[in-house]
């Protein structure tokens, strides 16, 4: 290097065609993400207001939520497990389990909800069994749970696979010479650093449920009270959408559509900015010392 | 402090076998473990931390058998290769995790103590991926000494550090074994640190005890090429390399002198002028360094390292130029011999 900072030549500052590239194709695909949502929102306000004081959206808004935490709840409980075991746990038929923690991914999921249909419907065992317990899977909230923890707790078990393979054998071992047993040392150790992973996945398999559709318009098309639902009947926000389209009620369809993303959406922003400013627990700022 | 003692362990790992290995380390004194990449060095601290089941032999502390104990009830303090060091938490949190885990009531005020003693005390809100090599090394120290253990197991504790920085880490080494007379097992690729911390050596070879002795035996008895190495002779030369030379007079000499690994020898030291030794050196490269000039040669179809002294305004022999030498055989150490120290480590 000679001279001064600043007196040699400086790479050149014009894009080259590579990038231009690069930036062409990429932006043509994020047009493709942000054109629909974009229509949805341009059809929606002028019933955007009729949609927000309905009660019949918000029931279908609070089934969807309500049942996209329990199956966000079951997933965790199910799915980290099976991602520990399969990250940490050489075992016979391994490639067995994986392949079919990936079914969901591949197979359609309105065969899933035939499927489920044809364990479910009236007439079945499993009919007669989730009666008795008082927990109907027929259109019932626990039918749209089912279908929504099968279509997406993959992403949980996935996620969790991936992040507990990321935590250093040896930041555990170090845990357990230092005087903590393999239980304290999942808890204070593993946990904790897998966490932001298992979040990222807990997350998409939310994302993932509240989207879902077509296994639930077989199953549980409608939501009748029973098990742990006692609202009115309703629909999740999917199928309510899907009916309000099919009877041509476009401007609704899109004003409960956009109403529903932005309540999403929100939800989503609040979870990584609490992530990114420590608010919870496995976010940065948990460290005072 | 307590003395520990292994007795003829054995572990398997993915099929490679280590063991039977026999030591003692008593409180005050450290060992190091030396042997090439894949000899059984970290699987030796891992069976001896309990994280290998024993297929035979003990693990004793003093007099008591902890072969079948859980790692955390053993009172050891392991830093793994790379250290260990829990990303998510900061430098006063790795400190503190072993005391948090006793459910210390004095984790705060002795945590604080050991910052200040390894000069941590600035970087307590930190995490590891914000650390030097060095003062990454010092919180895996300090955090494994707040566990207050009973015996230190440490892989390769130089990795990736710079000299001031490996000064001072074996000065807390010696502080340690001094002080706290808490027993040291070191794996250690490092010479430098071997000979600066360690009073005993084993080799293991293929998961096997080569060699278990003091550091005089290791200098005056290595017992194959690559303990030869280690210990810094310059010329190393096992059987095949002697056998493939056949030709070569000074191979037909040094076989004849060779043990059964090899032989092994310092550079011989050369005069400036071409001398009138029997050996002759064509030289291949000339490098002043502090311990003189060190000139790589060939001779007799053998590359052989010559060293001279370096003295100002003395040019250093050029490429080409050759150079006479002799070789004393009493100079000459045969590897692998029947002489070779396999004693129990005191």
């Amino acid at each position: 290097m000679t001279g001064a900072a600043g007196s040699g030549r400086r790479p050149s500052t014009r894009p080259s065609g590579w990038l231009i590239l690069q930036a062409v194709l990429g932006g043509s695909l994020l047009a493709l993400f942000v054109l629909p949502i974009a229509a949805l929102f341009a059809e929606a306000p002028g019933r955007l207001g009729v949609a927000f004081r309905d009660p019949t959206v918000w029931a279908s808004m609070s089934v969807t939520f309500y049942a996209s935490a329990v199956c966000v709840l079951v997933a965790a409980a199910l799915g980290i497990p099976l991602g520990y075991l399969l990250a940490r746990r050489a075992f016979r038929g391994r490639a067995i389990v994986e392949s079919l923690v990936a079914i969901p991914v591949v197979v359609p999921h309105l065969l899933v909800g035939f499927g489920l249909f044809l364990l479910f419907v009236p007439g079945t065992p499993l009919y007669r069994l989730s009666t008795a317990i008082g927990l109907p899977v027929y259109y019932s909230i626990a039918g749209v749970v089912l279908v929504m923890v099968f279509v997406s707790a993959p992403y949980t078990v996935l996620a969790s696979d991936l992040a507990f393979r990321a935590v250093d054998v040896r930041t555990i071992e170090a845990a357990r010479s230092l005087g903590a047993d393999a239980p304290n040392a999942f808890v204070t150790v593993t946990l904790p650093i897998a966490m932001r992973g298992i979040v990222a996945g807990l997350l998409l398999t939310w994302a993932r449920a509240v989207s879902e559709i077509g296994g639930i318009l077989i199953l549980a098309a409608w939501v009748y009270p029973g098990g742990f639902y006692a609202g009115p009947v309703t629909t999740t926000i999917s199928v309510f959408v899907y009916n309000l389209f099919q009877i041509g009620d476009l401007a609704d369809a899109a004003a409960v559509s956009s109403l529903f993303l932005l309540i999403a959406f929100a939800l989503f922003v609040a979870v990584r900015l609490g992530e990114r400013y420590g608010r919870l627990p496995w976010g940065r700022g948990e460290l005072a010392p | 402090m307590i003395g520990w003692s292994l007795a003829g362990l054995e572990a398997e790992v993915d099929r490679f076998r280590l063991g039977p290995v026999d030591l003692e380390v008593e409180p005050g004194r450290s060992v190091a473990v030396l042997g090439r990449s894949g000899a059984g060095k970290t699987t030796l601290l891992r069976a001896i931390a309990g994280f290998l089941p024993a297929r035979r032999g003990q693990v004793r502390r003093g007099s008591t058998d902890v072969t079948r104990w859980a790692p955390e009830r053993r009172g050891l303090g392991y830093v793994p290769q790379g250290l260990g060091l829990f990303p998510n938490r900061s430098v006063a949190r790795n400190v503190a995790y072993p005391l948090e885990i006793r459910e210390r009531t004095d984790a705060r005020s002795r945590t604080r103590a050991l910052l200040e003693r390894f000069d941590l005390t600035a970087l307590a809100a930190r995490r590891p991926a914000q650390l030097s090599g060095g003062e990454a090394q010092r919180v895996a120290l300090a955090r494994a000494l707040a566990a207050e253990p009973e015996l230190i197991l440490w892989d390769e504790p130089w990795q990736g550090l710079d000299v001031e920085a490996r000064q001072a880490l074996s000065l807390v080494l010696h502080e340690l074994r001094e002080e706290e007379r808490v027993p040291v097992i070191v794996v250690t690729h490092d010479p430098a640190l071997a000979f600066s911390v360690a009073d005993r050596f084993l080799i293991l070879r293929d998961g096997a005890v080569r060699f278990a002795s003091d550091a005089t035996t290791l200098l005056d008895r290595p017992p194959d090429a690559f303990a030869a190495r280690f210990v810094g002779f310059e010329n190393v030369f096992d059987r095949d390399a002697l056998e493939r030379a056949s030709g070569s007079a000074l191979a037909a000499w040094l076989g004849a002198v060779a043990g059964p690994e090899g032989v092994a020898f310092s550079a011989p030291t050369v005069g400036p002028d071409p001398g009138t030794g029997r050996w002759t050196g064509r030289v291949r490269s000339a490098r002043p360094t502090p311990r003189g000039v060190v000139i790589e040669s060939f001779s007799d179809g053998f590359p052989i390292a010559l060293r001279m002294e370096r003295v100002a305004g003395r040019s250093i022999p050029g490429v080409g130029s050759t150079l006479r030498y002799d070789l004393d055989p009493r100079d000459i150490h045969a590897l692998g011999g029947p002489g070779e120290a396999r004693e129990a480590v005191a």
